[in-house]
């Protein structure tokens, strides 16, 4: 869907390049998240692949054809979903829906959507009248609104509660489950293990490390196996190499004459590899 | 796809949703005022001042109002990645603009041709202020891409009056006497604006006004250009550039 090569970005008044030489794809049908600390460029590589800053240099292919040269109608197969609220608040919601609707070829059933995130009752309100978590849910109603190919999210969940993340995230996986494409940038490890298919590292404008978060996991995992068990009634603990502990006398000699409490290999959390990779924690 | 209809009907909407419409007809009826408590009969030399002062300022105010609520909250972003050109959302806030001036040209005209003695064209003022609206509008988007805060505009806005507009109601005043001078005000557009707008009441000569219509019209051309070409600049800066 997406190739991009050496792509670099300057902002007008900065001395240096916010994007260095990243070079990843997207391919069709999968959920990619592009994670990293705030400033190290994913909102900007966001923004220059939805084509709102121009002046980049290297090379995006969209369908293997260069960006620069997609017109206007890029925007007909994509919807952007905006962490900030995008709506003119002295409209409704249904108002401003309809509005949007008007400027696309093909529609979405805004009404289901609506329906689906919790908003139908609210649909005759106006936005300014909504709350963050609203808002957040009418952003992505209107990244929907023209049935889009490819999705640019950016933090669809925050400041969500748990019930409504789950109807968002649930969407979302439909929507790449009937052959949609995301691009996903968030803070939220746990959005990114449940949904992301790949995902790619940035630090310091360049892409550190990309791949899926089973493998990352595994990469950056300690190969180990903890065990905990117990003893003169006392909790005893121990750790074993995962590659050789099934040949270990002393992991046979627990599991044979003790009580196993736990058991398990000692994966590691996006969240390490998240601070490993940038050196920065996940709330910044 | 144009999406030209669209976006002129949503324009109209918003205008009518953030009460700058309201602000416009409030404005309009403050022109009723000043005639109603003039003690002009006849009104063909105060007329064209008013629709002179009416169009200009408040195609500049419209157009930066309503792009401020856009830059405000957010629904810039949103319209910049949907499938409308440049030009479409120019001309749909210049469109805008221009209706919201006839309509306040329609509200003191009626009111003055009923209560007072008015003999002006009215389609020669409706010409005008189709001329003299969209070339403002336009000044309105230069103003508003160079402005951060609404402040910012009226600022801009202020100078822009005072170094373009001022001198030309002086001058319909009488109050600069050298000919030189008047004469160097035809390099303005307010001058020319204003030519136009008194050449409905049949003063000056037909040269003058032709000369005026095609000056603002080559000159609305040139900034329309420089419009479309800082407008991507504009999009960039606004998305965080």
């Amino acid at each position: 869907m997406f190739q991009v090569k050496d792509l670099s970005f300057r902002y007008p008044r900065n001395k240096q390049d916010t994007l260095r030489d990243l070079s990843f794809s997207i391919n069709d049908g999968e959920i990619f998240g592009l994670l990293g600390p705030s400033g190290v460029g994913k909102s900007t590589t966001q923004k220059v692949m939805t084509k709102l800053l121009p002046d980049y240099r290297g090379e995006i292919l969209f369908r293997n054809q260069d960006l620069k040269s997609y017109g206007r109608d890029f925007y007909q197969g994509i919807g952007v979903g905006f962490e900030m609220p995008v709506h003119f608040s002295k409209l409704t919601a249904q108002e401003n829906l309809t509005f949007f609707k008007k400027l696309y070829r093909e529609n979405a059933d805004t009404d289901a959507l609506l329906e689906r995130v919790g908003l139908i009752k609210d649909k005759d309100k106006k936005v300014a009248e909504f709350s963050k978590g609203m808002k957040v849910r009418l952003n992505f109603v209107r990244a929907l609104l023209n049935n889009p190919r490819v999705l640019f999210l950016d933090e669809p969940t925050m400041g969500l509660d748990p019930k409504n993340s789950r109807i968002i995230k649930d969407i979302i996986k439909e929507f790449r489950d009937q052959g949609g494409t995301v691009l996903l940038t968030t803070h939220l490890m746990n959005d990114v293990e449940e949904l992301c298919d790949r995902v790619a590292f940035m630090a310091n404008g360049q892409i550190e490390e990309i791949d899926t978060p089973k493998n990352l996991k595994l990469k950056y995992g300690a190969r180990s196996l903890e065990i905990e068990y117990s003893e003169n009634d006392q909790i005893q603990s121990a750790s074993f190499n995962l590659d050789t502990f099934g040949r270990d006398p002393e992991f046979l000699q627990i599991i044979q004459n003790k009580t196993v409490l736990t058991i398990h290999s000692s994966e590691t959390s996006l969240d390490d590899i998240f601070i490993r990779i940038t050196g920065v924690e996940t709330d910044e | 796809m144009n999406n030209l209809p669209t976006l002129y009907l949503g324009e109209l909407m918003r205008l009518r949703k953030y009460n700058i419409l309201s602000a416009s007809l409030f404005v309009a009826i403050l022109w009723v005022g000043v005639i109603y408590f003039s003690e002009i009969q006849e009104l063909s030399t105060i007329f064209p001042l008013l629709v002179f002062i009416d169009a200009t300022s408040m195609a500049i105010l419209l157009i930066g109002a309503t792009m401020f609520f856009e830059r405000e909250e957010g629904a810039l972003k949103t319209l910049f990645i949907s499938p409308i050109t440049r030009s479409e959302y120019i001309w749909a806030k210049v469109s805008a603009g221009i209706s919201s001036n006839l309509l306040t040209l329609l509200i003191i005209y009626t009111y003055a041709r009923f209560f007072r003695e008015l003999d002006l064209s009215f389609l020669g003022l409706v010409g005008a202020v189709i001329l003299i609206s969209g070339f403002h509008s336009l000044v309105g988007f230069l103003l508003s891409y160079r402005s951060r805060t609404f402040t910012d505009l009226l600022m801009s806005m202020f100078i822009y009056f005072l170094a373009l507009a001022l001198p030309v109601v002086l001058d319909l005043l009488g109050m600069i006497e050298s000919k030189f001078l008047s004469n160097l005000l035809y390099l303005l557009p307010t001058k020319a604006a204003q030519v136009l707008l008194v050449g409905t009441a049949g003063v000056g000569e037909t040269w003058e006004i032709i000369f005026s219509a095609a000056y603002l019209l080559i000159l609305g051309g040139i900034l329309y250009w420089f419009v479309i070409k800082r407008f991507t600049d504009f999009a960039a800066r606004e998305s965080g550039a």
